[in-house]
């Protein structure tokens, strides 16, 4: 289960998570990345409250990356927790995403 | 549309002669282990993190082969990591290839075949009723490979199988394949599942290896 929420900020719309991205929120998780990547120019996932990604979470955020590319808008996935992070490192995310250790914002 | 084990097994199919090709048999098998745990995942019926594999619905997804795995999964409770699984199952590759098999001949994109090689050894052979197919899996295979955008998720997957077991040598060439190994390392990485089964066919070549080997007394 993950919370969503979102602000614009000096030019970035973040999409905060929070909670578990597992198969339960993929669905939620990808389309609040995707509306938001096919309407801002600037998006930036923070997952710093974000304490779980499973294989169905991370194939969310890679799908919203997709749309965010089709839509030529940047996308920057931000402060993942520890767990997080082990786990993007492990599937080489940052060969196809931008991580970032903190918001650019 | 096809399921994920269906476009394995349709893309080892040979299209001048119908017959099963394999650069490396035991390979295959693994990767049939892996499309049949994609297939699960894409219905929405098993997750996976880094080592465990969790059961998400137990309804039958209506696919004789996925719901007889799902069954299973549900019973032994006693295998909980892909490892697992992905060894598990692999005893059931001859069935998997086969129940494929058969899903397409009823689908009409194959046809069954069999006759007699020197008048005694049986040889089945599965020729395709249109190219049609094989040819849209090895498009999205080579699209995939060949762009630096990010993939559909049935092409991450079906590119992770299909490399393990040598697959992609039907989809390009040696040479653009070793242009684009970094590419397809890549991609094969992005999912768990796909590691894990690199890793077990890693570790049956070591086997045979090992068993192959001369002993020195």
């Amino acid at each position: 289960m993950i919370q969503v929420t979102q602000e614009t900020r000096s030019g970035w719309y973040v999409v905060a998570v929070r909670g578990r991205a597992d198969a339960e929120a993929a669905d939620e998780l990808e389309g609040a990345l995707r509306a938001a990547v096919e309407a801002h120019p600037k998006v930036a996932a923070d997952f710093a409250a974000l304490d779980y990604i499973s294989s169905a979470g991370l194939r969310a955020v890679l799908q919203a990356a997709r749309a965010a590319q089709t839509a030529k808008a940047e996308f920057a996935v931000c402060s993942p927790s520890a767990r997080v992070k082990k786990v993007f490192d492990m599937s080489g995310l940052h060969h196809v995403l931008q991580i970032y250790g903190e918001l650019p914002c | 549309m096809l399921t994920m084990l269906e476009e394995v097994v349709l893309l080892a199919v040979d299209e001048n002669t119908g017959g099963l090709r394999s650069t490396r048999e035991f390979g295959t098998a693994y990767a049939l282990v892996g499309a049949v745990l994609f297939d699960l995942a894409l219905a929405g019926k098993i997750d996976t993190d880094t080592e465990t594999i969790q059961i998400i619905d137990r309804a039958p997804t209506g696919n004789a082969t996925l719901d007889g795995i799902l069954a299973e999964m549900a019973r032994r409770l006693d295998l909980n990591t892909v490892q697992d699984w992905i060894e598990h199952i692999y005893r059931r590759q001859a069935d998997l290839e086969g129940e494929a098999l058969a899903a397409l001949i009823q689908q009409g994109i194959l046809r069954h075949e069999q006759s007699k090689r020197l008048w005694v050894v049986d040889v089945e052979r599965f020729p395709m009723t249109s190219n049609r197919h094989q040819q849209h899996v090895k498009v999205r295979l080579a699209e995939a490979i060949r762009t630096d955008s990010i993939p559909d998720t049935r092409d991450i997957m079906l590119v992770s199988i299909a490399e393990p077991c040598g697959l992609l040598g039907y989809v390009m060439d040696e040479a653009e394949l070793a242009r684009r190994r970094d590419r397809i390392q890549m991609l094969c990485n992005l999912e768990t599942i796909s590691r894990k089964v690199t890793r077990a066919i890693a570790r049956l070549d070591r086997t045979l290896r090992l068993q192959a080997a001369p002993k020195i007394i």
